[in-house]
């Protein structure tokens, strides 16, 4: 087995591993404010990908714009899915909201099979996107790169939201304890719109990610993805954005690693190795890599 | 915190477990083609002027690229019946329900077909996996079930009330084995089967069986799994060590085989692949595009072929359905209805599920779409030829007939 072609499984895992920190960061915000596991967060990168189809074929606008507007109809369904299938039931406790997440991404995989039949569709980016480059033994495509440079971008600016503005500072302390901050004055829904909207956002991204390495793109695409992810934030440490990275990169290399160096007799069920590592994780560090024991929330 | 985050973790598992049944079973489907009929409450099929026929496909999920076709086709073949007088002076009412690409859902249709609508026969359903769950409930019932599309041989063990339209995966990968070796002249081949799938497992297997008969070598066998549309570890394996390989036989669903050519030819693969039916979806084409070019495929017939029989089909597919057969699980659809019209006609009067059965047994030499239908006591698998077909400018070109 040689060097090149340990680091070309590397790669895949890391790019794998980008998508699903990406998605995982969604995870974890939502969850860290409202200790709320969102399973719709899956299925809102399905309809970042199917906007972008919808405006790639339908309109001929230019590429970045169609990004642009496939996150903003992300954005606004994150939010709306907040207002009506969370808020009302916040007073009701977690479970509840847990069980209206399940609903809300059973009813939105339907919606998109309604409106776009269940059958898989091409989803193709310009060649520019699949091109491959030569780095000494590494070989990288466009979009390897520029899924590596998201990653870095979002934690930068995630980091500098978080510590250095107003709604960050809010975030903090939302996550610290909800009640308290309502106290000090922060207006908490304001904050949960905030964190709805950004995680959203990031999951078209990740979709795009997603769909521009599968070459198609199915109304249930979103659904397993979203579940490593979740895995990925919970070995991370839910709540943590350092974690939610860490843990997606450190689910998609495992992943990755598992499916191209061991017999191929037992590769299909990577899957299911992603759960091992999962609980593996969990029963050595309880509250995931970067997660810390906290105080119990009244 | 450590009993919360049990908590959660519980919570989620169960969630993700209702969850992904849910996901299986895709249940809103507007276009899902309602129960035409809701029987007369227990009385007999055969209710004065009208016969009940079951149709059971999975019109929504991921089989729904082959059994919609074939459930359009079925349906056709019984409007025209009907508009031709039907079956001795009597209307066929077709009742139809969504399998919706799940085990559960099908066997649950079969039974009320079976008790609610009172039908003499059913027809569907393109894979084998659905065919198990379906076939099982019907034998139980003893009511005959007419496949059209599914094809692992083992079926047959199911019992006497089931009847297969198409060939055995046997044929069909026997005759793409006989290519490879005898008409492309390779020995070395690598293989990729998806493992969750009955069809796909035994389709690779048979492959393989004829290939070493035929002094030829599988050089390497990965596998994946059903929804994973993820194959870069895969691939990355067979640039690093393709054991000298000649050929690419793809086991793989429908859905999946665009995915897989797109992908192993963006990735530098130059090979020529080969695959089974199924793969003559048009999703081959629509997801694989300019990649598509040149992949071979193995199965029931070509709508090239100017037989009268094909011809006649595709005139009126065409005219009907506003668009070209889709690909031979239409044909075999339309093949499923005649071949339960046949059985219905030969029962004369007297129409029973008991009846139908073993008129369907004395089928012999139905000049049908996808070939002459025969079945036996022994054997309800007709024996069939296969057709190698080849994606030309974006669409499946005749290549050879075999006859394994």
């Amino acid at each position: 087995m040689s060097a090149e072609y340990i680091i070309s499984q590397l790669i895949n895992g890391l790019r794998l591993g980008s998508v699903y920190a990406i998605v995982a960061v969604g995870y974890s915000i939502v969850y860290g404010i409202l200790r709320l596991i969102n399973f719709a967060h899956g299925d809102i990168m399905t309809i970042g990908v199917y906007i972008m189809l919808l405006f790639m074929t339908s309109t001929g606008m230019p590429l970045w714009s169609v990004i642009v507007v496939s996150v903003l109809v992300s954005v606004i369904v994150g939010v709306l899915i907040e207002r009506f299938a969370y808020r009302p039931l916040r007073s009701a406790g977690e479970e509840a909201t847990l069980i209206s997440s399940l609903a809300v991404s059973t009813l939105l995989q339907n919606l998109l099979q309604m409106i776009f039949s269940p059958q898989k569709k091409a989803f193709y980016l310009p060649d520019f996107f699949t091109q491959q480059h030569q780095f000494g033994i590494v070989k990288l495509s466009t979009m390897n790169i520029l899924t590596f440079a998201a990653v870095i971008i979002m934690v930068i600016a995630l980091t500098l939201v978080v510590q250095k503005t107003k709604i960050g500072t809010a975030m903090r302390a939302c996550s610290e304890n909800l009640d308290a901050s309502r106290l000090m004055g922060i207006k908490p829904n304001q904050v949960i719109v905030f964190a709805f909207a950004v995680g959203s956002g990031l999951a078209a991204l990740a979709g795009l990610m997603l769909a521009g390495e599968y070459k198609t793109i199915d109304p249930l695409m979103g659904f397993v993805p979203g579940l490593k992810a979740f895995c990925a934030a919970v070995v991370g440490g839910i709540g943590s954005l350092y974690g939610a990275v860490a843990g997606g990169l450190v689910i998609g290399v495992a992943e990755m690693l598992f499916a191209g160096l061991m017999p191929t007799s037992v590769t299909a069920y990577r899957d299911a190795f992603v759960f091992v590592v999962l609980i593996v994780v969990l029963l050595f560090w309880p509250n995931g890599i970067f997660g810390r024991s906290e105080g119990r929330r009244s | 915190m450590k009993k919360k985050i049990t908590k959660l973790l519980v919570l989620a598992l169960a969630g993700a477990m209702v969850f992904s049944l849910a996901a299986c079973s895709n249940s809103a489907d507007t276009n899902s083609p309602a129960p035409s009929g809701t029987g007369d409450g227990g009385s007999a099929a055969v209710t004065g002027d009208t016969i009940n026929v079951g149709a059971l496909f999975n019109i929504t999920g991921g089989q729904a690229s082959l059994d919609e076709p074939g459930y359009r086709a079925f349906q056709l073949y019984f409007d025209e019946l009907n508009a031709a007088g039907g079956i001795n002076g009597r209307q066929i009412k077709v009742v139809s329900y969504d399998g919706k690409t799940d085990q559960t859902t099908c066997a649950t249709n079969t039974t009320k077909l079976i008790d609610v609508d009172n039908v003499v026969a059913i027809g569907g359903l393109s894979d084998s996996n659905y065919a198990f769950s379906a076939g099982n409930v019907a034998q139980a019932a003893e009511v005959p079930f007419v496949f059209s599309g599914a094809t692992t041989p083992s079926l047959n063990d199911i019992g006497n009330y089931v009847f297969l339209t198409a060939f055995g995966d046997d044929t069909c990968a026997y005759a793409a084995a006989d290519y490879v070796t005898n008409e492309l002249g390779l020995t070395k081949v690598y293989m990729l089967v998806d493992q969750s799938m009955d069809f796909t497992t035994t389709l690779a297997r048979c492959f393989q069986e004829r290939l070493e008969a035929n002094g030829g070598e599988i050089v390497m066998t990965d596998n994946y799994m059903n929804k994973d549309p993820d194959f870069s570890a895969q691939i990355d394996r067979f640039l690093n060590d393709s054991k000298g390989a000649e050929i690419l036989f793809f086991s793989s669903v429908p859905d999946d085989i665009g995915t897989i050519v797109k992908q192993y030819r963006d990735k530098g693969v130059t090979l020529p692949f080969i695959s089974g039916d199924g793969a003559d979806t048009p999703l081959l084409m629509e997801v694989g595009g300019e990649a598509a070019e040149g992949t071979l495929v193995s199965t029931h017939c070509s709508f090239e072929n100017q037989d009268p029989v094909v011809q006649d089909f595709v005139t009126l597919y065409t005219e009907t359905q506003g668009t070209a057969p889709e690909n031979a699980f239409a044909a075999l659809g339309y093949d499923c209805a005649h071949v339960i019209a046949t059985a219905i006609e030969m029962c004369g009067d007297d129409v029973t599920p008991a009846n139908v059965r073993d008129n369907l047994e004395k089928i012999q030499d139905l000049r049908c779409v996808t070939g002459t239908i025969s079945y036996t006591a022994e054997s309800h698998v007709p024996q069939k030829s296969a057709t190698i077909l080849e994606v030309q400018d974006g669409a499946f070109a005749f290549v050879a007939e075999l006859n394994p």
